[in-house]
């Protein structure tokens, strides 16, 4: 793999933190209003899955968004814009941090959990209607497999064979109930026995790794040999939303899991096979917190939509 | 030959024109204009497809997609799994990307289970991107009594829909209205709820071979007269012509029927002129009454031509109550005796008093 491609994928997830860090600021000064969920954790799957696809192919997200929809190319201050509710968020401030849509760039996120698998096959099944080339991937979180869109959604999937990846983001807890409480499986990939298709279950700490896995499977499905569930495990090291008491776990667990952080231990590895040194990765991240420091101003500086903008666009 | 116009077509009241009466000479039921107006407008757009449970081989359950899958494939009339979140889900992905869909929801009770696929995304996407996608798909449904079915196949759920922004409602009486409203639905760009009834499917009507649309958002008097204005969706305009029929020969009562045909977009005009010609205005629907459309329409007319009124605007619903099973439910929804009697009442006695013994 070239040396650029590796430094943009730290690029990328060092972005995506950052990215996060001036959300949390702003949702605590309450520029950001409700329905932000910060992603800090989980990076190296929104980079991993989203470096395999091709600009054309279509990502359908969650409430936890804006990892994927960087990672998938939406320009940060759009989308920070949309999250604080402006005039240049990509809808205009109307959608907010969890249902906002960037079809130029082929990004939807929608908020009811679970709901985005059916709906990406509608997706899958007109292109292949349309006889195209492009894929789908449905990224949803480990408490969207217990909703019966899930099933309803992969199952037809299955039997039109259409071309979808489908990715469950595991972070352990859907919500605030640990995934264990909420299902009796091991692997939550082993639900697409259920549905004739393949699941595979990896870890989210390792980005090389999901970035392999990721482009085998869309070559696979993009061949027409059907959808594919992969499950990523990973973990969320901030609360559901800002402000999550999080009673539910212990501060020992989120430390035991912060050992590994995929963002470090990708800058290790980028370290010591010597892709490069550390005054680039240094400069790197300089850059790039001095990129997101703009785009927060530039944000503030947007003002809300007037009461035509939030009036049109119903039909 | 042909007739031009594509708008809704004043065939109740016309005698006047020959031409028009010989085009309108082939009569077909309801179910027949569904099919056709499938038909038509999937050969006219490759992007028209339908999808739901049984519509292809068993041709729906009461026939009315029949011979859509031998004509156009498996490809454009998918046979589903019993996954009605899923079908309608993939219908709102597919029209993301242009395709124009018709899903099928077998039962309006069904669709329970698509809630969250119509409300929260058909209805919003637009909205919430700010016009950057739009979902040009059609939900067609059948609703109300008919079969003796019970609770849970029997319901009218309209008004539901009609609380959504962003949804088309349509409720089409006739086969020229269903014919010419599912095509201009077809054609739509905003999701569409289209209410089918299954007791008319089996009606019939004057139906012009040759194309025609009819306008979302355009009502149509079903009956010219100046007595009392009766508002009616659905099976409900069947009864109410019935009634006035009986109306004009027994009593002289001449009642002007107004079928607004979609409930959104709702064509105030014609409901407010003809308030303003009758003074009096009885609502009839199937639905339960409370919470119920006519409620909607009652205060549109309170808000907009209360001055003109000569008596309280009246609703004659289903009760609320399940529809029980077997013949019984007929007990429950509005029937044409209680269209005349409430009509009577409104026409001879003003005042609050009448309302006695019929509210």
């Amino acid at each position: 793999m070239s040396k650029e491609r590796l430094i943009n994928f730290y690029r990328m997830m060092y972005k995506i933190r950052m990215f996060d860090e001036i959300c949390i600021d702003l949702k605590l000064n309450d520029i950001i209003m409700d329905g932000f969920h910060p992603y800090q954790g989980q990076e190296a799957v929104a980079v991993g899955v989203c470096s395999a696809l091709e600009n054309t192919d279509y990502v359908l997200s969650t409430h936890r968004p804006q990892g994927h929809a960087l990672a998938k190319g939406c320009e940060p201050r759009k989308v920070l814009a949309e999250m604080a509710g402006r005039l240049g968020g990509i809808g205009n401030g109307k959608g907010g941090p969890m249902n906002f849509c960037d079809w130029p760039n082929r990004f939807l996120c929608t908020s009811i959990v679970g709901d985005g698998i059916p709906l990406s096959t509608g997706l899958g099944l007109a292109i292949k209607a349309k006889k195209r080339k492009e894929i789908v991937v449905s990224f949803f979180g480990d408490g969207a497999t217990n909703t019966g869109a899930f099933h309803e959604g992969l199952n037809l999937a299955s039997i039109w064979n259409l071309p979808i990846l489908f990715v469950c983001e595991n972070n352990q807890y859907t919500e605030a109930t640990p995934i264990s409480k909420a299902v009796r499986i091991e692997k939550l990939s082993t639900r697409s026995m259920s549905y004739g298709i393949e699941g595979v279950t990896i870890n989210g700490d390792d980005i090389l790794n999901i970035y392999d896995t990721a482009t085998k499977m869309v070559e696979k499905i993009r061949k027409g040999e059907g959808p594919i569930l992969l499950e990523i495990i990973t973990y969320r090291f901030r609360g559901h939303y800002m402000g999550d008491p999080e009673n539910y776990r212990t501060k020992e667990e989120v430390e035991e899991w912060k050992k590994k952080d995929p963002i470090p231990k990708f800058r290790n590895y980028l370290l010591e096979t010597q892709t490069c040194k550390e005054e680039e990765i240094n400069t790197i991240e300089k850059n790039i917190r001095e990129e997101m420091k703009g785009i927060k101003e530039w944000v503030l500086k947007q003002p809300i939509p007037t009461l035509e903008i939030l009036t049109r666009n119903v039909y | 030959m042909g007739i031009k116009t594509t708008h809704s077509y004043p065939r109740n009241t016309n005698k006047k024109c020959v031409l028009e009466v010989m085009i309108m000479s082939r009569e077909i039921t309801f179910a027949e204009a569904i099919n056709e107006a499938i038909q038509e407008e999937m050969t006219r757009d490759d992007n028209v497809f339908l999808i739901g449970e049984d519509v292809g081989v068993w041709g729906n359950l009461f026939g009315v997609t029949k011979g859509l899958l031998e004509k156009f494939g498996p490809m454009r009339v998918l046979d589903t799994p019993i996954s009605e979140a899923a079908i309608t889900g993939c219908g709102v992905g597919a029209a993301m990307l242009g395709m124009r869909p018709i899903v099928e929801i077998m039962y309006i009770d069904f669709i329970t289970i698509a809630m969250s696929q119509i409300v929260n995304h058909a209805a919003k996407l637009k909205y919430m991107s700010d016009g950057q996608i739009e979902i040009p798909i059609v939900i067609r449904t059948q609703q109300g009594v008919g079969l003796r079915n019970a609770a849970i196949h029997s319901q009218s759920l309209e008004n539901w829909f009609v609380h959504v922004p962003g949804l088309i409602v349509v409720m089409p009486s006739s086969p020229y209205d269903a014919k010419g409203l599912l095509k201009s639905s077809i054609r739509c760009n905003n999701p569409v709820i289209f209410i089918e009834h299954k007791k008319l499917y089996r009606t019939k009507g004057e139906v012009p071979k040759e194309e025609y649309l009819i306008p979302l958002g355009k009502g149509e008097i079903k009956r010219p007269g100046k007595d009392i204005t009766i508002i009616g969706t659905s099976w409900m305009v069947t009864k109410a012509l019935k009634a006035a029929e009986i109306l004009e020969k027994e009593y002289s009562i001449e009642v002007e029927i107004i079928d607004p045909r979609t409930l959104v977009p709702l064509d105030e005009d014609i409901i407010l002129s003809s308030i303003k010609k009758t003074k009096k205005c009885l609502i009839v629907h199937e639905a339960p009454k409370t919470g119920g459309w006519g409620g909607e329409i009652a205060a549109l007319i309170m808000e907009k031509a209360l001055d003109y009124l000569d008596a309280p605007v009246l609703r004659l619903a289903g009760l609320d109550v399940p529809i029980p099973y077997g013949e019984v439910e007929n007990l429950l929804i509005p029937n044409e005796k209680d269209i005349i009697n409430t009509v009577l009442k409104l026409c001879n006695k003003m005042g609050i008093d009448f309302l006695e013994g019929i509210v």
